[in-house]
């Protein structure tokens, strides 16, 4: 009786892969809302940014499934849709959507959205123009930045971490080009670098070398561009002879980790691949790192879509905050699978600033009204760039911790 | 993109000068017309007849236009415009049935995502007052931190506002003791069709109070209960509140929460029931033996839910549509049942009376308790409804192709044989368009015990593949045989308005008797240009002259395959 399930990589699929899902869309509006056992109250029941924001169903994973089905049976083109592209790109792929969809009704509005994208990008609509800048960065500069390859390794000049283009290390530090290039992030890198090699870790870098993981490129809908960037990441991680590689950035995480396996014909990664925060929790499990100094700090933990709904880490960070030194550890409303987006991911900062800085100005309310915490903490250097201009252009008393620098500090 | 070949369909637009007068009202943010945009207001979830104009390129289906008022005051403005212009409008919540326009005239979409606020929650008077848009997760959140609940939750807590419920009649879990939420409505502010604003229940008087559902005169609640979003636009409703036996908020699975890599793993799916309710399920060999304990524990004045699920359990427990495939198949699930809910509201102690008064009528008639010692595989995976029973949150879930057609009959407990009779015999008449179907003929249908079992109210439904209109037209040959069938055996019209809307308000005049005429006058009081809903619940003379002559064969059909006269 059951149907054959499509084995199709998630890479190879395309609309028409997404047909019977699209049609069946039950407008049950989970897309759109928190799991309704978990919601606490009215004000912090919704969970999807744009909806919230926009109010029109086309900014739903709802409204995406309808406009795709039309698409896909051509009930309208690109000529009498001109809006259609903003409509796709106003969305953060936090991945919100999908959850509530995959787990009531065994659909998948996230992906349904993400194929759409790779659509426009094929037939030469999409993404937007801000995106093509950044794919632009990708193929000049191996990152999104627009940063000359030189400038990867600065952060690093002050830390003796092995180059394993020179030698070899066991463990693979992946900075990921945000924390790396970006100066409000540098801090992070070091932070992370030190934590690790204090607890003894063979820990090398790429260096310059390293590539841009395509994760924002992957997320835009630019299939070709990632592939490539994809079968040079994993030559290149291969034929290091890595046991494990640490990645600062749950994008680069979730790429490398899961992205990969789903493009068609590349090789499998020979290496573990773990974010920051599981590695820095199973050193404190196995007693490698001990903490002396108190931090008198009452903060909460913001989940990054792409490290926490995607990948299901949501232990190992609360595990760390709860094993510093005076740390008090409160949780917002909004929590793991349904924690509300910071607004930074998905290309949507890119194209959309204004809307990705509202989304973190809402998460920046849910922290002040459900919490009372001073700090947020988390780890994820999307994140931390968004909610952390919000705060800054607000002047706002409440503090943006990378968990990396608690740890640090607490040593 | 799309090949060249396929046919495209484009919406009609409003007059400009409609347009511009609309975003004069709620500014250019909240007015939208692209093509893209008005796509996701035209399919809905359970019409079928939504999907077969899909797929038949109907593009009367396309709203004009959607505008998102922020106030009773924009949607009164919206409302006046509509009725200057001869603008017809649909009113909006989530888009599951009943809103998209039903003929080629340009229509505005009228939808009411921005009134999602708790006006008001008196606890000491225990009624809550709300905007349009707010869902019952939304009231039940802020209440149980009152010690107090809105009484149950239909379906899908997001799925359903209580405004566009009103319009229905809100069936939940918990209807044995609380009732339909129909009956739980103190007042309701309205936007009638011609732009007045009705305000409905002792409120009706200014600072009066919201305390009960009458108002001086006959009871105009009456008349607007039911009206499927065609006698105007809820803005505000006031709804009676209960007292809350439960923790404030309610308990997290003990499995903790998923990640999109494990979300189906059926561990995330097993809450506690919240603080003081227990669920207890019971398996019987037969439906006799199940009416006669629902009807016996109905009676005993115990539990606040009591409900049968048949097919239902391998939708709303099953994480997958093969598992939901596989246990039907399979008969996982025991085929006659039913769940009672206890709740501790006056003491803990509360349960443990009605515990005893529940076993020892469910030994007395035969039935069986699942446990530890009977089918505790079969007790684990029904414990989505540990929670469901008080949050409807799982069921909704659409593991299943889709819903097409529904026959929701009421009568007393009785009613679940029959409907078991007659969908059989659709069953053999048309065949099924999915395993699922066999639901309701080879088990019990989905079975409610409404107010301490005076009446219960029954389900069935179908799920065709949406991809595949001849299967949704056969699916929809389901619902209306069933209307044919119910009227012709005498079994009590709908709840749901399934029988107020039209053709079917006009084309089974053995209703009422030919209550649809009365229903036109009614409409004509309230709706004197025909601009709200038209050809919806109630046909104007002309609409009926107007309807599609297929549309008539398909119910004339049906009616004479029962026994019943054709209409002309």
């Amino acid at each position: 009786m059951a149907e054959e399930k499509n084995e199709k990589k998630v890479f190879e699929k395309d609309l028409d892969d997404y047909r019977d899902q699209v049609w069946g869309c039950a407008r049950c509006n989970w897309c759109q809302n928190q799991w309704g056992w978990n919601v606490k109250s009215a004000e912090f029941s919704e969970i999807c940014p744009a909806f919230h924001e926009y109010r029109f169903f086309p900014y739903s994973g709802m409204g995406k499934m309808h406009m795709a089905r039309a698409i896909l049976e051509g009930d309208f083109d690109y000529e009498d849709a001109p809006e259609l592209a903003e409509f796709v790109y106003t969305c953060t792929t936090c991945g919100a959507c999908e959850m509530n969809c995959q787990r009531m009704q065994d659909k998948e509005p996230l992906k349904v959205n993400e194929a759409l994208r790779a659509k426009l990008v094929a037939d030469g609509i999409g993404p937007m123009p801000d995106h093509k800048k950044l794919i632009s960065s990708v193929k000049s500069y191996d990152n999104p930045w627009m940063q000359p390859r030189t400038q990867r390794k600065r952060w690093a000049k002050k830390i003796g971490i092995k180059d394993v283009n020179k030698e070899p290390a066991e463990t693979l530090y992946f900075v990921g080009c945000t924390t790396a290039l970006d100066p409000s992030m540098t801090k992070a890198a070091q932070d992370t670098a030190n934590i690790l090699l204090k607890a003894g870790v063979d820990l090398g870098t790429l260096g310059q070398n390293e590539l841009c993981c395509g994760s924002p490129i992957a997320r835009i809908g630019d299939r070709e561009t990632f592939f490539e960037l994809a079968r040079r990441n994993i030559d290149r991680l291969n034929a290091l002879g890595l046991k494990e590689i640490v990645t600062s950035c749950p994008g680069c995480y979730r790429a490398i980790k899961l992205d990969y396996a789903e493009i068609p014909d590349v090789p499998a990664i020979n290496f573990e691949v773990l974010h920051t925060v599981q590695y820095i929790d199973r050193l404190i499990q196995e007693g490698r790192l001990t903490f002396t100094k108190e931090i008198p700090l009452k903060v909460t933990w913001h989940d990054p879509c792409h490290l926490g709904r995607h990948c299901g880490i949501y232990e190992e960070p609360r595990n760390i905050l709860k094993a510093l030194p005076g740390i008090e550890f409160v949780e917002k409303e909004r929590i793991k699978d349904q924690s509300w987006c910071c607004g930074g991911g998905g290309g949507a900062r890119t194209a959309f600033l204004e809307f990705a800085q509202v989304t973190a100005a809402k998460l920046i309310d849910e922290v002040k009204k459900t919490t009372g915490a001073e700090a947020i903490v988390t780890c994820c250097p999307f994140c931390e760039q968004n909610i952390g201009d919000v705060l800054a252009r607000t002047g706002d008393s409440l503090q943006l911790i990378d968990l990396t620098d608690l740890v640090v500090r607490a040593l | 993109m799309a090949e060249g070949k396929k046919q495209k369909v484009m919406h009609k637009k409003l007059a400009r000068d409609v347009y511009q007068a609309l975003e004069d009202v709620v500014g250019k943010r909240w007015i939208n017309e692209k093509r893209s945009l008005v796509e996701t207001y035209s399919k809905l979830s359970i019409e079928g007849m939504t999907f077969v104009r899909k797929h038949q390129k109907d593009e009367t289906i396309l709203p004009a236009c959607v505008v998102l008022p922020g106030s009773t005051e924009e949607v009164q403005s919206i409302v006046k415009i509509c009725n200057r212009y001869g603008v017809p409008f649909v009113p909006f919540t989530n888009g599951q049935v009943f809103c998209t326009p039903t003929n080629d005239v340009p229509t505005l979409v009228i939808h009411l995502s921005r009134m999602n606020k708790i006006i008001n929650i008196d606890a000491e008077n225990m009624a809550a007052t709300l905007e349009a848009y707010v869902d019952y997760a939304q009231l039940q959140a802020e209440a149980m931190k009152q010690g107090l609940w809105n009484g149950g939750t239909p379906l899908a807590t997001t799925l359903c506002k209580l405004s566009s419920q009103f319009s229905f009649a809100g069936l939940w879990q918990t209807d044995l003791k609380y009732g339909l939420l129909n009956r739980n409505i103190v007042s309701v502010k309205m936007v009638l069709p011609d732009g007045e604003i009705l305000t409905i229940g002792s409120r009706c008087l200014p600072k009066a109070g919201d305390y009960w559902e009458y108002g001086p005169g006959p009871d105009l609640l009456g008349i607007q209960r039911g009206g499927a979003g065609s006698n105007g636009i809820v803005t505000e409703i006031t709804v009676k509140l209960h007292p809350w036996a439960g923790d404030e908020t309610l308990p997290e699975v003990p499995h903790g929460r998923p990640s999109l890599e494990d979300v189906h793993d059926p561990k995330y799916d097993s809450p506690p029931p919240p603080a003081n309710h227990k669920l207890y399920w019971i398996e019987f060999n037969d439906m006799e033996t199940q009416i006669k304990t629902m009807r016996d524990i109905s009676h005993a004045g115990i539990a606040i839910g009591l409900n049968a699920t048949g097919v239902y359990s391998a939708y709303y427990c099953s994480q997958t549509q093969e598992m939901t495939w596989d246990r039907c198949e399979n008969k996982f699930f025991p085929d006659y049942n039913c769940y009672a809910i206890l709740a501790g509201i006056t003491s803990p102690k509360q349960i443990e009376y009605e515990e005893k008064v529940l076993k020892r009528i469910v030994q007395r008639n035969g039935g069986t308790f699942l446990s530890a010692d009977h089918k505790p595989e079969v007790l684990e995976a029904l414990k989505p409804w540990n929670l469901d029973c008080i949050r409807h949150t799982c069921g909704y879930r659409m593991n299943r192709k889709m819903y097409a057609s529904a026959w929701l009959p009421t009568g007393p407990f009785e009613v679940a044989k029959q409907t078991q009779q007659f969908w059989s015999d659709a069953l053999n008449a048309f065949g099924e368009c999915d395993i699922t179907d066999r639901g309701g003929a080879d088990d019990t249908p989905f079975l409610y015990a409404l107010q301490r079992g005076r009446f219960s109210f029954a389900e069935v439904d179908n799920y065709p593949d949406p991809t595949n209109p001849d299967e949704i037209v056969k699916a929809a040959g389901f619902g209306v045989y069933g209307m044919a069938r119910l009227v012709k055996e005498n079994v009590c019209p709908c709840l749901m308005a399934f029988l107020s809307v039209e053709p079917f308000t006009t084309m089974f005049p053995e209703v009422g008797p030919d209550q649809h005429i009365l229903f036109r006058k009614i409409r004509k009081v309230f709706d004197p240009k025909g601009v709200n809903a038209p050809g919806r619940q109630v046909y104007t003379k002309e609409e009926w002259e107007n309807a599609p002559a297929e549309l008539k064969q398909m119910v004339n059909k049906m009616r004479e395959m029962v026994g019943l006269e054709a209409v002309q």
